[in-house]
This record gives C-alpha cells, sequence and structure tokens, in this order.
C-alpha cells in the first residue's frame, strides 16, 4: 500500500515536469485549443494518446497488464461532458494542470482548485438522485471500439495511429 | 531586478509522447492508469468531515470513493511538485493571478478572474465526476 504512494508520486513528479516544460498547462495554452488557434495541448495529448495506446495494449497481449475500461453510459456522459467543457472553457484548467498550474505559480489556478473541490462535494450530494437516472440512460456497459466490431484491437490501433499522423501533418501545415 | 529568459517551450510530439511512456511505466509497474478528478471527491469528504463527520460516513458517494491519501492523490501532489521543479529549473516560475489571454479580454482585475475560474472549477468537477473521467 505505501508503495503505490510512493509510485504515485514520482509518477506524478515526472508527469508534471513534462507538463510543464512543454507549457501545456497554462490557461493560454488551452483556450488556445478550444477557440481553435494554438493546438499544443493537442499534439501533446494526442502524442501520449498513441505512444500509450501501442505499448498498452503490446504489453496487455503478453499478458503483463490489465485493462482499464469504463463503463459506456451515453446520458451521463454526454451532459456530463456538456458540463465539463463548459466550465474548462471557463476555468482554462483541468483538474490535473490545475496542479500543475498552481506550481508554476499561477494563483488563478486556487480558485479553481477550491471550486472542482465544492463540484466534487455537490456531485456527492446529488448522487443519490443520480443514481437510478440519469447514471443509467443509455448504458451499454464496458465496451470497446475492436469488441463492438468484432475485429482484432490491432487493426483499430492502426488506424488511430494513421489518422493521429495525418492531423499532426495537417496542423504542423496550418501552423496551429 | 532583471528580467530573466524562460527557457525555450519543449517540443510538444516529443513531450506527450514521453508522458505516454511514462503511462505504460504506471500501468506496468503500479498497475495505475492516470487520473485526478477522484482526487478532488477525497478531499471534499476530507474536508467535510471536519465539519460534519456523521454526514461523510453515512453518504453513498464517500462510501464508493472513500476520503483517503491513494496512489491518484499522491499523484496529483507529483504534478504540483513536478511542475514547480520544471519552472524554477527553466526560469519559469512567476507569480501571475491573471493568465494574459484573459487580461488581453477582461482586464488584470484577479478578483473577476478568481470567481470566474472558481465557478468553471465547480461546473467542470461536476461534468467530470458525472463522466465518470
Amino acid at each position: 500500500m505505501k508503495i503505490d504512494l510512493i509510485y504515485g508520486l514520482v509518477t506524478g513528479i515526472l508527469f508534471g515536469f513534462l507538463l510543464q516544460r512543454s507549457r501545456v498547462i497554462r490557461y493560454d495554452k488551452q483556450l488556445g485549443a478550444l477557440r481553435l488557434k494554438d493546438m499544443t495541448i493537442i499534439k501533446f495529448m494526442l502524442s501520449s494518446v498513441l505512444v500509450g495506446m501501442v505499448g498498452i495494449y503490446l504489453l496487455h497481449d503478453l499478458g503483463l497488464v490489465k485493462l482499464s475500461i469504463k463503463t459506456t453510459i451515453l446520458g451521463a456522459q454526454i451532459i456530463g461532458g456538456l458540463l465539463f467543457g463548459l466550465g474548462w472553457g471557463l476555468l482554462g484548467y483541468c483538474p490535473g494542470t490545475a496542479a500543475g498550474a498552481l506550481g508554476e505559480g499561477r494563483l488563478d489556478a486556487v480558485w479553481g482548485i477550491a471550486g472542482m473541490i465544492v463540484g466534487a462535494a455537490l456531485f456527492a450530494e446529488a448522487y443519490p438522485a443520480m443514481k437510478n437516472t440519469v447514471l443509467t440512460w443509455g448504458n451499454y456497459g464496458k465496451i470497446t471500439i475492436p469488441g463492438i466490431l468484432g475485429i482484432n484491437h490491432w487493426i483499430i490501433i492502426v488506424v488511430f495511429v494513421v489518422c493521429g499522423l495525418v492531423l499532426f501533418r495537417w496542423l504542423e501545415k496550418k501552423e496551429l | 531586478m532583471s528580467k530573466k529568459l524562460e527557457k525555450k517551450a519543449w517540443n510538444p510530439y516529443l513531450a506527450g509522447a514521453l508522458s505516454g511512456v511514462v503511462l505504460i511505466l504506471s500501468v506496468w509497474i503500479a498497475g495505475k492508469y492516470f487520473g485526478a478528478s477522484t482526487t478532488f471527491v477525497r478531499s471534499a469528504g476530507f474536508i467535510e468531515s471536519t465539519f460534519r463527520p456523521e454526514a461523510v460516513e453515512t453518504m453513498e458517494y464517500f462510501q464508493k470513493q472513500v476520503p483517503k491519501i491513494d496512489w491518484q492523490w499522491m499523484f496529483v501532489v507529483g504534478i504540483f511538485i513536478g511542475s514547480l521543479l520544471a519552472a524554477i529549473t527553466s526560469g519559469s516560475f512567476k507569480w501571475k493571478a491573471v493568465p494574459p489571454m484573459w487580461e488581453k479580454r477582461f482586464g488584470s482585475g484577479a478578483l473577476l478572474r478568481g470567481v470566474v475560474a472558481f465557478f468553471g472549477g465547480v461546473v467542470a468537477m461536476f461534468g467530470a465526476r458525472l463522466a465518470d473521467g
């Protein structure tokens, strides 16, 4: 249990270092992406997703790691996603990057962190009412794209990587 | 005071790919995927338990996400420390209450920025928890 905490701290330090040095934790970068003017955070996130996808599926096929597949609940995820986007646009930091923004001295992140703690408390209050309503709407269970299509996951991975690289090329050409 | 020039930003593709490697190692070694929003639930539980512990004990959501220091809680603290180290060693640490893009459009008032950031945080976190993100 205790070693878990050390792993968490070290992993966070490495991730926070990369987030800060590439400047993706900044309000201007996050709003830049939402305003379709500066795609730095898209480049960072998608690179991370593509590398992680290949590595984790490779280790999974070797029987070394477990996947962590979340339940698809359309109602909760569509409404939750819309709310998250609205809040993110106002705050300009997401939960992880708010901690990073504070680390480089951005004091507005303190307000954001306080707001997020209040938001979490409100969610805990509302949970009993939502448990049998919005949190059940369109529940498809733990599905995956290769699972629905009934094809090998490496086909999907290759398609995603190719699409990602095409997008990157286009972003560089447009100087976004 | 002379203004130190901030070091050039790292290439986002490279830094992103390295984050992907850090994620792979984390899943492999610790069995942990990255996340941050559950930490805010646990923190809310900690704070609430200081003034109404009996409510926190009976609330269903705090039984699901028990207020405790876990891997993810330390991960979020780590992001803070990592960013602090990166900022200090690159000469980019700066106390700032209003981001430049905000200032250009809404002015340098820290209160307006703070209030909007706070409400943005409330809405964003409620949405993130609803979507289980």
